[in-house]
């Protein structure tokens, strides 16, 4: 005959104590005692409990005494019932089921060794989803339900179980066993004291069920926060995790004792890194924080153990199997990169109960980066099928190009980009080096850009060629991805989307850049797209999105100074219109605008001191390579001039639609927006192009495309409802849908007609010939000679072509003047000392690449110094007979350019810690309206106010 | 204002109005189309050259560097010496020249090679060298002149082959790097193929003598090419035709090319006889046409000559150009190398030689002209393309310079000069010749013969460009000077 005795315990819970109470009153298997506790409440929870079980029946204690201080507190007081007398907790957030003790009841009747049974949980609001069936630990102490997060109950897991433990929260104990056991551990008062329990009554040799037949519904309210806890003045997550320490280590026999003490220290380190990460250095401080108060009270720890010392190392392997399986480890690691990705934090909160393991939202683009769908899902997702229109579009229009270059020594160049050799390593070097040994030696710190496309080069497992020709070769495509995913919450209606991104990668300023050989240009085409999304979330006042946005504005600076002063124009406006508005934006504007200045600062006091470099882009300058009298009507048809340009009207379609948007009354802030930005850019793009015959307006021209791209697409939805508007509106929409693709496929079908190439090429030969590199000394030079236009121009090479940014090194004046003189002279062929002054400057071989001019030919050939190697239609090498001095690197004080590497390097770490996404707890878990929304900075704060004892 | 806003073209208007203030912007300050300036090259005196004489031993040697009026440069000198291997200590006594626009003369004891002139300074620009050997008798008999050469990565070479002259080869190394020479011979029947001939090295201060009957005992005609793999060389060739048949030396010709014009074919009377050689791998049908006093025309029946592909071929120009002054225009589509024989009148007879040269658009030099005696010189000069103006200077061994002669040249004419030095000067002088600046393609040659009972003796040489000025081409450090 059984006796049931329901133990309520109450602590600020009036919101759920009601349902509760119900719940217990109304149990299918009456209870022979009902007792309630109430641990000073402050929200009427004692006079509920009263009201339930009327006043005899409650037990009023301290707010400060814990669940298991309390039910022992009760069951002191309670004499024993007769017959085989079980014990019933229940939180006051949990309401059985009315047939839950029923269930139990009849199972525990099933297994006579069954001394502890335990309900399914089940979600307070979402009634169907699954918390725990049972409750496992990890050997890191990591609380693990074995289920999904989120998982509905469909009675997928149905059944009576033998688990390890079952929560506290409807758990029906043998009395007897209880006393055997001497109950809850009230030194844990909260948080794992049922695993304890539980665990040594396994020990002892009873069992552990969970009865899916009873159901429970669960508001895990102190584990949520949804409350705040008067046992502990310490923060819940610090609790949880230090008492899961203690309990495992507590429970376990010497030997796995050793493991998981040297496990646990090792994981704790390696979380509280990535917490840092994660920017959560309160959860790191937690992680630590738990760890060293297991660890340094070893007294405490002792006397548990003690406690817990028989059979202990007899029901070890019993527990053992109930653990969670070390496979799972490895499992939580690819589900944590998985979650990383789609913008979760880097580690949820140990496994605590799993409300904290809620997804966070979809991030942006996500479609393209989680194909988990299927194939079909993919390819139909017009996003994927763009990108392989553009992909192949790009391959048809490089087709020239890319034989030479997969081919073994074709070398990408042309243009502003010299042939591409070396590797990250090398650009590396430049960039630390203190002293350039290439050409004349140069004391100039290396451009930044340097230090990103030697980052770029190591993701392309040190190939700068490889590097290079993704970004630059598959300039169009990547512009379209970002262009498509960037206006995800810009722009609701995909095929305007779609659109939109065909018609920006296919710009005139995208297929000239490609053919002009324009990395600057490229890099910052696919960028800007990701400003404009970013900046929409920085107006948003988003800090995050800020220190994003300043860390890619830093890569388009340090490749297009001129790209940071359209931006902070653009932003100056902003801060304008939108700094009264919203909290914050006008930090994080300052915070986007900030750091490239900062992180770039010694190199734009450089380009502050020649105001003509911010209309330069990296790369060589050619004044072939722009067109010096740009028409009017060019720049107004968003062409930027130079190779590689469709025709004028080529983009006439895009104008247009853009004119015809203006037509439109709803929604016309936007326009007028992206109509403003336009004129802008287009503005720069005259002042740019009139300024400075060497400097292309393409980057203020991609500017103004986007400004009337976004303009355009905006007001793109407003096609449907006119076509099933039908009549003379739908043959207008019919119109403006031909005009406006008539853009992108006019773009597609010329470019691809005329070929991305020219000048750029991709089957350029290493501009130091073999036989000079293999027969020079280290140091030694090779002259680079190239009669163009009438004007001979020359390179000095040390022992292999130019780097990407050596180009703008500059060397001492007088050296490069008496360098200059030299060459002339030699040239000239009139004699004299000039090879030796060559030579004194390193000079090892001098070669002419291609077909050598005779003049130059009969000059280089009259002077008794220099040897001809060899001279054939692909180039001319003569060799310096005579001594070669190399000029000894001078010796540097590079103090200060090291401090400063370093300090960018942290400075850059730091910000892209703040910049990439960290936990996304911040998100408004919205299912709890009554909880407050916990955003990142203020979240942290009311934890701070948790510590704080009510 | 706020009409404006409301109204559904308002903000058009704007735009429009926006989009053309900035169209007239842009196109008010479009730049005017800028002149493409090119950038001249700027002409500055020759500083060092080094020129080497083959084979002087008894010959005379004359060197001259022409004063330059326009400007008084530094000091400068030019040292004759035995060529001589760099780390050498100067073992002879060596000539040091100092006074630029005075003709210095030597006659060489024979015995001995090369010698190396090297001239630094004022000395060197313009600096023109080159032996004469005169000999009345014997295999030698005759008149064998030759400029002496800077050393070069290749030359050419057309005249008779080894069969019917005794061709000798000169080479000689002043540099201070080896040269690794080889030779081609192309004949009438095509290119000789030698097991010996390729890969002769020449150290540094060493000088070679090669037979060419050694490299190929058969062609009858012949152009030789000597190249060097590295290095630099200058080579001569000396063609002896044996006893009463002449003798002379061959002068460098100019590198293929599909226009080629042999200059300087003096107005004596005698045998001329073309060679033509191609070195390509295709056939050729070369077209002749001959500059003369009177004009230029094709020469009839003697139109064209077919050429083999990589052989040489003759041609008996006698009939149509002997006697008078000439210059060959020779055409053809694929590159040819040129040259020819002259012979002298006489029972005995001597031989010259020209050869396809280049125009001499920065003037040329002449250093050995003689008047002495029954000895003549002669300045052919022709303008085959276009009309040109030509200063004439002679420089005198001693004594004032006469005033310089300007001769004009009518398009495609040719001009013969007797070269006659001022009144009272002795001994030998030297020629200047420089176009004057709107000039057309200028070339010419010199002959020098000299009367004898048994025969005239002759030699020739083309005009060769002075090393007087060299152009300077504007230079700029570029790094995209590694682009195409």
């Amino acid at each position: 005959m059984h006796s049931v005795t329901a133990i309520v315990v109450a602590h600020d819970g009036a919101r759920w104590l009601k349902e509760t109470l119900a719940a217990v009153l109304r149990q299918t298997r009456p209870l022979d005692r009902v007792v309630g506790v109430d641990n000073g409440s402050r929200d009427g929870s004692a006079k509920l409990l009263t009201e339930a079980f009327g006043s005899g029946n409650v037990l009023t204690l301290p707010r400060s005494t814990g669940f298991g201080e309390a039910v022992h507190e009760v069951l002191r007081r309670l004499p024993p019932a007769p017959g085989q007398e079980w014990v019933w907790l229940l939180h006051d957030d949990c309401a059985p089921d009315t047939q839950a003790l029923q269930a139990l009841l009849w199972a525990a009747e099933q297994d006579p060794k069954a001394a502890i049974l335990g309900p399914k949980l089940r979600d307070w609001l979402d009634r169907r989803v699954l918390l725990e069936m049972g409750v496992t630990v990890s050997r890191s102490g990591r609380r693990d339900t074995g289920l999904e997060p989120r998982e509905y109950d469909q009675g997928q897991h149905d059944g009576i179980a033998d688990v390890l433990s079952v929560s506290t929260a409807g758990m029906l104990i043998r009395r007897d066993v209880w006393d055997e056991l001497s109950g809850l551990d009230t030194a844990l008062p909260l948080f794992r004291d049922d695993l304890d329990l539980c665990w040594r009554a396994r020990t002892a040799g009873h069992r552990v069920l969970n009865v899916s037949d009873a159901v429970a519904w669960h508001a895990e309210a102190s584990a949520r926060r949804r409350r705040r806890i008067a046992t502990s003045e310490e923060h819940p997550r610090r609790l949880d995790r230090r008492n899961g320490l203690f309990v495992l280590m507590a429970n376990l026999p010497f030997g796995a004792l050793v493991r998981s003490v040297l496990r646990n220290v090792l994981a704790s380190m390696l979380r509280a890194l990535l917490f840092l990460l994660a920017k959560q250095p309160a959860n790191a401080l937690d992680e630590l924080a738990a760890l060293g108060s297991v660890i340094g009270h070893p007294l405490r720890l002792r006397r548990a153990r003690k406690a817990r010392k028989n059979g202990r190392k007899q029901g070890w392997p019993a527990i053992r199997r109930k653990l969670t399986p070390p496979g799972a480890a490895l499992r939580r690691l690819t589900d944590m990169v998985q979650g990383f990705l789609a913008g979760a934090g880097p580690v949820d909160s140990a496994g605590r109960h799993h409300a904290a393991a809620d997804r966070a939202q979809e991030d942006d683009g996500d479609e393209l980066l989680t194909d988990a769908g299927g194939v079909q899902r993919v390819f139909s997702s017009p996003g994927v099928v763009l990108c392989l229109i553009l992909v192949v579009l790009t391959l048809a229009a490089e087709r020239t190009l890319l034989p030479g270059l997969l081919s073994s020594d074709g070398h990408l160049g042309g243009g502003a980009l010299v042939p591409v050799t070396g590797g990250a390593s090398d650009l590396w070097r430049l960039y630390i080096e203190d002293h350039h040994a290439a050409g004349l030696g140069s004391q100039t710190w290396a451009p930044p850009y340097v230090a990103v496309l030697a980052g770029l080069s190591a993701v392309a497992l040190g190939k700068t060629w490889l590097a290079v020709a993704v970004v630059l070769l598959g300039c169009v495509p990547l512009a379209g991805i970002s262009a498509y995913a960037a206006t995800k919450r810009m722009i609701s209606y995909t095929p305007a989307r779609v659109w939109l991104a065909a018609t920006y990668a296919l710009l005139p300023v995208a297929t000239g850049a490609v053919a002009g050989g324009r990395l600057g240009t490229a890099i910052v085409i696919v960028l800007l797209p990701v400003y404009a999304a970013l900046a929409t979330r920085v107006i948003a006042g988003s800090r995050r999105a800020a220190w994003g946005f300043g860390l890619l504005l830093t890569v388009g600076t340090a490749f297009v100074p001129l790209v940071y002063v359209l931006v902070a124009i653009l932003g100056g406006l902003a801060a304008v219109s939108f700094g009264g508005i919203r909290r914050g934006v006008r930090r994080s504007l300052v915070i986007g605008l900030g750091t490239p200045v900062v992180l770039l600062f010694p190199w734009l006091v450089q380009i502050v001191r020649e105001p003509g470099r911010i209309l330069l882009e990296s790369g060589l300058h050619d004044g072939r390579l722009t067109a010096p009298r740009l028409g009017a009507e060019s720049l107004l048809m968003l062409s930027p001039g130079g190779p590689g340009v469709p025709p004028v009207w080529a983009t006439a379609g895009l104008i247009a639609v853009a004119l015809a948007a203006l037509l439109l009354r709803r929604h016309q802030m936007i326009v007028a927006i992206g109509w403003g930005v336009m004129l802008f850019g287009l503005l720069v793009a005259i002042v740019v192009s009139r300024i400075n015959d060497a400097a292309w307006p393409g980057v203020p021209l991609a500017f103004a495309a986007t400004g009337l791209l976004v303009a355009a697409g905006h007001q793109a939805h407003r096609i449907a409802e006119f076509r099933a508007a039908g009549g003379l509106r739908r043959l207008g929409a019919m119109l403006i849908v031909v005009v406006a693709f008539a853009t992108p496929l006019a773009a597609a079908a010329l470019w691809v007609a005329r070929g991305a190439d020219d000048p750029l090429r991709g089957d350029l030969s290493d501009p130091v010939p073999v036989l000079a590199e293999l027969q020079s000394e280290p140091g030694e030079g090779t002259l680079l000679l190239r009669p163009r236009d009438g004007v001979v121009g020359y390179t000095l090479m040390r022992g292999r072509g130019p780097l990407i940014g050596e180009s703008d090194l500059e060397s001492p004046r007088e050296a490069t003047d008496r360098f200059t003189t030299a060459v002339a002279g030699l040239a000239s062929g009139r004699g004299s000392t000039y090879v030796q002054t060559l030579a004194s400057s390193g000079v090892r071989f001098v070669t002419v690449p291609g077909r050598v001019d005779p003049a130059l030919q009969r000059a280089l050939d009259s002077q008794p110094a220099l040897v001809r190697v060899s001279l054939s239609e692909t180039g001319g090498l003569w060799r310096v007979a005579g001594q070669v001095t190399v000029p000894p690197r001078p010796a540097t004080a590079g103090a200060l350019h090291r401090g400063w590497l370093w300090a960018q390097g942290a400075l850059l770490v730091l910000v892209l810690i703040l910049a990439s996404p960290g936990a996304r707890t911040k998100e408004p878990e919205g299912d709890y309206a009554d909880a407050p929304a916990e955003e990142g900075p203020r979240g942290r704060r009311r934890a701070k106010e948790d510590r704080v004892p009510a | 204002m706020r009409r404006l806003i409301e109204n559904r073209f308002g903000l058009l208007a704007l735009v429009l109005v926006a989009l053309g203030a900035l169209y007239g912007v842009a196109f008010v300050s479009r730049p005017a189309p800028a002149a493409q300036v090119r950038p001249q090259a700027v002409k500055a005196p020759v500083e060092s050259v080094t020129a080497v004489c083959p084979a002087p031993s008894g010959s005379r040697v004359s060197v001259v560097t022409p004063a330059d009026q326009q400007q008084n440069r530094g000091q400068g000198s030019a040292t004759l010496s035995a060529i001589k291997a760099p780390e050498e200590k100067s073992g002879g006594k060596a000539d040091v020249i100092d006074r630029p626009g005075l003709l210095w003369q030597r006659e060489i004891a024979p015995g001995g090679g090369p010698l190396v002139v090297d001239a630094t300074g004022s000395m060197a620009a313009g600096l023109e060298s080159a032996q004469t050997a005169r000999e009345t008798s014997g295999a030698q008999r005759g008149l064998a002149g030759v400029r002496c050469v800077e050393p070069g990565a290749e030359s050419w070479f057309v005249g008779p082959g080894p069969a019917a002259a005794e061709m000798t080869l000169y080479l000689a190394n002043p540099d201070s790097a080896p040269a690794n020479v080889s030779f081609m011979v192309y004949s009438g029947e095509g290119p000789v193929l030698s097991e010996r001939g390729n890969g002769v090295v020449v150290k540094p201060g060493q000088h070679r003598v090669i037979r060419l009957r050694d490299l190929a005992p058969s062609p009858l005609i012949m152009a030789l090419q000597v190249s060097t793999r590295s290095g630099r060389v200058a080579a001569a060739v000396k063609a002896v035709l044996g006893e009463g048949r002449g003798v002379d030396w061959l002068p460098v010709a100019t590198a293929p090319a599909t226009r080629v014009v042999v200059p300087g074919i003096p107005g004596t009377a005698g045998q001329r006889e073309l060679y033509v050689a191609t070195p390509g791998d295709r056939d050729t049908v070369v077209r002749i046409r001959a500059a003369l006093e009177d004009g230029s025309y094709a020469l009839k029946n003697k139109e064209t000559i077919e050429v083999p592909a990589g052989s040489a071929a003759s041609l008996d120009l006698s009939t149509g150009i002997g006697g008078q002054p000439a210059a060959l225009v020779l055409e053809s589509d694929v590159p040819i190398v040129a040259g020819l024989k002259i012979t002298g009148t006489g029972t005995r007879q001597d031989v010259a030689f020209t050869a396809g040269a280049a125009s001499v658009d920065l003037g040329s030099v002449v250093a050995d002209g003689r008047a002495e005696g029954k000895q003549t010189s002669w300045l052919v000069l022709s303008a085959p393309f276009a009309a040109a103006t030509v200063e004439v200077r002679l420089v005198p061994s001693k004594g004032a310079a006469p005033a310089p002669v300007e001769v004009k040249l009518p398009a495609g004419r040719t001009k013969e000069l007797r070269l006659a030095p001022p009144k009272g000067s002795k001994g030998g002088f030297s020629v200047v010749v420089r176009p004057m600046p709107g000039s057309g393609p200028v070339y010419g040659g010199r002959a020098l013969d000299e009367t004898a009972k048994d025969g005239q003796l002759v030699t020739a040489q083309p005009l060769a460009m002075a090393r007087t000025w060299a152009l300077v081409p504007p230079t700029v450090d570029s790094p995209g000077a590694v682009l195409p």
